[in-house]
């Protein structure tokens, strides 16, 4: 029988436990979400945004020496006392010695402020604070993003991100159906949701914030998560073609997600590997991006066996449904 | 087979011709590994120009690209972006204070003609309609008394102004403001013809070498038609971008070596060939960066590394594909095509999906996304090419016309072989010849 076939290798069943798998999909949600709905309602922004956003200016200083954390407090009264209002620091481990780049980096000092890029007067004094306590500092990198700008760039990485979503939405339209197309659509949604959530609780408890590589991830992470779920689909597709007369909509769904799940998992390992790579081994300054793919390569995985396929089968299943009713009439 | 033949061929030219590249052709980095700074300039509009127009925003361009090219750094970029903005990159490290000053300056030279004083006693000065823009040249000179001055030289229609200016100046001072700033007020003694002139510094010891030159820049290069404000500043240390490069390097080989472990692992056999595949495809990849140049920044790496793991994918999917074929009791040559024959939908759909994505990011989104996007829709469309033209030709060749001897070859055991065969619809003989149902 060609049903056994197909059903005869399966670990996962989609159809029977929908409702439980959508429960845990809430589930896994709910904590960042929280996270977010709190950081809207203390901050009046859901994620702690970076300057990209806000506008301002963030100094980073090389330093070769071990730093203490009580030095912290001694460098925002040093700061303070050479007049400068509200200074955010924070110290990052970097933990980079390259003999042949001459490279010897201890912790980079990163010192964020209001914009001040005009003035330059403010960045001489700060230089000249961090210059006391650390005589071999050396000021890596200056960014400053003006308070008009942050929020024009938001907006315009917001509609960049719909409209890639619309022409995605017709893509899949035209070759599977609107249904697949809006489950597919609504597993990015959650993929992005969650990724977001994460980063919110990161901000909460440990500072983190969110810039415009943060952006990056979302987008690289949209396109691994739809290739995921389309590759499900399209087994669902085929398996349509074959087994239609023979199979329920419910079985040939559980048989697709069954055939394409190893295929999903090794992708995931595979990318997942060369992230942690990146993650443990690769530069200070990707980490936070790195981190944000991490976990948006996971739940893109889960989302594509777990949400996007149980939904596609209640609203086909729906469907069918009617239909029948309509040819019993 | 022959056919067979000369694509392998071909596919060895392709990458004899990669790695030719990748060794003659620098790699273009961006400012945030090569080191230097990005400036982001908005016109303000001012009270004789109200409205930033085109015409405005191509002289200002004009004028800040005459000052930082004179900055003495190549590669320097002024691009506009958006209605009112200009984009400067200066590459490398230079003194970035200087630069910004030397940048932001309006270069506004005006001469001025007395109006009385105020009730604080200070000297008014009014409009003589005499400035900057009536100049041809200005030279870094000396005077007799061996100051430094900056000698200036009118065009036809500054020299008739100027003569009329003096002339009706006789016995009283005439001053000259630069940016805003009162340089002198000399006495005018006698009208002057010719279209030449003079700017001492103010003070007893008048002009030093270096302000002196920089005014003489700054007038060469022209005014400013309006004041440009700095809205975003992006400097990144040489020392900085030399750690990320030496990272993301190592980290880069690491993650290619492990996925390649993982694939051989998983897949036995064709894991190896989709390693050389996949080797091949970071040449390609490579060497087109370095071709049409991609401006290789910190997100285009990551990008770079992420699309490895993404290149294996379609491999995967034809590999998982194959071996159910294989599952199901079909031969070698049937199990390759219709693997590859299967898997095709997918990858089409999927990668169609993510390179619709990508032109649409690429049209609407900042310069970050526009580089990361170019990055990902060509290391899609390379992936598609290795895992459907290489990874298919060198399965035939190796295996094209074998039976399946050694299961394990492929990660499978015989056991497993034929099980599923009866169940299949398709007939014995049709599977044979690789027809489906």
């Amino acid at each position: 029988m060609a049903a056994n076939e197909i059903t005869s290798r399966s670990f996962i069943n989609i159809t029977k436990y929908k409702f439980v798998w959508l429960c845990v999909t809430a589930i896994l949600l709910l904590p960042g979400t929280l996270g977010l709905i709190y950081g809207a309602i203390k901050n009046h922004s859901p994620l702690k945004v970076g300057i990209d956003y806000t506008g301002g200016t963030i100094l980073q200083y090389g330093v070769h020496e071990n730093i203490q954390n009580q030095e912290l407090a001694t460098l925002r009264t040093a700061l303070a006392k050479a007049g400068i209002e509200n200074p955010n620091i924070q110290i990052i481990h970097a933990n980079a010695e390259n003999q042949k780049t001459n490279v010897n980096l201890k912790n980079i000092i990163s010192i964020r402020t209001k914009f001040i890029s005009e003035d330059t007067d403010t960045e001489n004094k700060i230089t000249e604070v961090i210059a006391k306590a650390h005589p071999n500092s050396e000021l890596m990198s200056v960014t400053s993003v003006g308070p008009t700008l942050g929020n024009e760039l938001f907006k315009k990485s917001f509609t960049a991100l719909i409209v890639a979503i619309l022409g995605m939405i017709i893509y899949l339209t035209i070759r599977f159906k609107f249904t697949y197309a809006l489950a597919a659509i609504l597993g990015l949604v959650h993929d992005t949701l969650f990724v977001c959530g994460v980063f919110a609780l990161l901000g909460i408890f440990f500072g983190v914030e969110v810039d415009s590589l943060f952006i990056t991830a979302i987008l690289t992470l949209i396109g691994f998560s739809i290739n995921d779920t389309i590759v499900t689909f399209d087994r669902i597709r085929e398996n349509l073609r074959y087994y239609s007369k023979k199979m329920s909509f419910g079985e040939i769904v559980n048989a697709s997600v069954n055939q394409t799940v190893s295929r999903s998992i090794n992708t995931s390992l595979s990318t997942l590997i060369t992230l942690l790579a990146l993650y443990f081994f690769g530069g200070v300054t990707t980490r936070d991006f790195v981190l944000a793919m991490i976990v948006g390569v996971i739940v893109g995985t889960w989302s594509s066996i777990f949400f996007c396929t149980v939904l596609v089968s209640i609203w086909e299943d729906k469907d069918a449904k009617k239909i029948a009713k309509a040819k019993e009439l | 087979m022959k056919n067979k033949i000369i694509k392998f061929w071909a596919i060895v030219l392709i990458a004899i011709v990669s790695i030719f590249i990748i060794c003659t052709k620098p790699t273009k980095l961006g400012l945030d590994l090569a080191g230097g700074s990005r400036l982001v300039l908005e016109a303000q509009t001012t009270k004789a120009i109200p409205q930033i127009t085109d015409d405005v925003m191509n002289t200002l361009q004009f004028s800040i690209e005459n000052r930082v090219n004179k900055l003495g750094v190549s590669e320097t970029i002024v691009q506009r972006v958006g209605e009112n903005r200009l984009m400067v990159e200066i590459p490398g490290e230079t003194d970035l204070q200087k630069a910004k000053m030397y940048i932001g300056e309006t270069a506004q030279l005006e001469f001025k003609k007395p109006g009385g004083t105020d009730k604080d006693g200070n000297r008014i000065w009014l409009d003589a309609d005499l400035t900057g823009r009536d100049l041809t040249k200005s030279q870094l000179t000396t005077d007799q008394s061996g100051q430094w001055v900056v000698s200036l030289e009118f065009n036809s229609e500054g020299s008739k102004k100027f003569a009329e200016l003096t002339k009706s100046l006789v016995g009283q001072e005439m001053a000259i403001f630069f940016n805003g700033d009162l340089q002198s007020a000399p006495r005018v003694n006698e009208p002057i013809y010719g279209g030449h002139a003079q700017i001492t510094g103010g003070g007893d010891s008048g002009f030093s070498m270096e302000e002196a030159q920089e005014m003489v820049n700054l007038l060469n290069a022209g005014a400013l038609p309006v004041p440009a404000k700095i809205v975003e500043e992006n400097t990144v240390g040489a020392t900085l971008g030399a750690d990320s490069i030496a990272k993301s390097k190592f980290a880069g080989i690491l993650g290619l070596g492990l996925v390649m472990v993982f694939m051989i692992i998983m897949y036995r056999a064709p894991g190896v060939i989709a390693d050389i595949a996949l080797i091949l495809y970071s040449l390609m990849l490579f060497a087109l960066f370095k071709a049409i140049p991609v401006t290789l920044t910190l997100a285009g790496i990551a990008g770079f590394i992420l699309s490895i793991g993404m290149a294996v994918d379609a491999n995967i999917l034809i590999f998982e594909r194959m071996k159910e074929e294989l599952r199901a009791g079909r031969n070698l040559f049937t199990a390759i095509n219709s693997g590859f024959d299967r898997a095709w939908a997918s990858i089409l759909d999927s990668n169609m999906t993510t390179i619709i994505a990508c032109l649409i990011l690429y049209y609407f989104g900042t310069s970050v996304v526009k580089g990361f996007a170019l990055t990902l829709a060509m290391g899609v469309i390379i992936s598609m090419f290795s895992a459907i033209v290489i990874t298919k030709n060198f399965m035939h060749l190796i295996f094209g016309t074998g039976e399946l001897k050694y299961p394990a070859l492929f990660g499978l055991k015989t056991s497993e072989i034929g099980k599923a065969y009866e169940a299949t619809e398709t007939k014995r003989e049709n599977a044979r010849f690789g027809i489906l149902d």
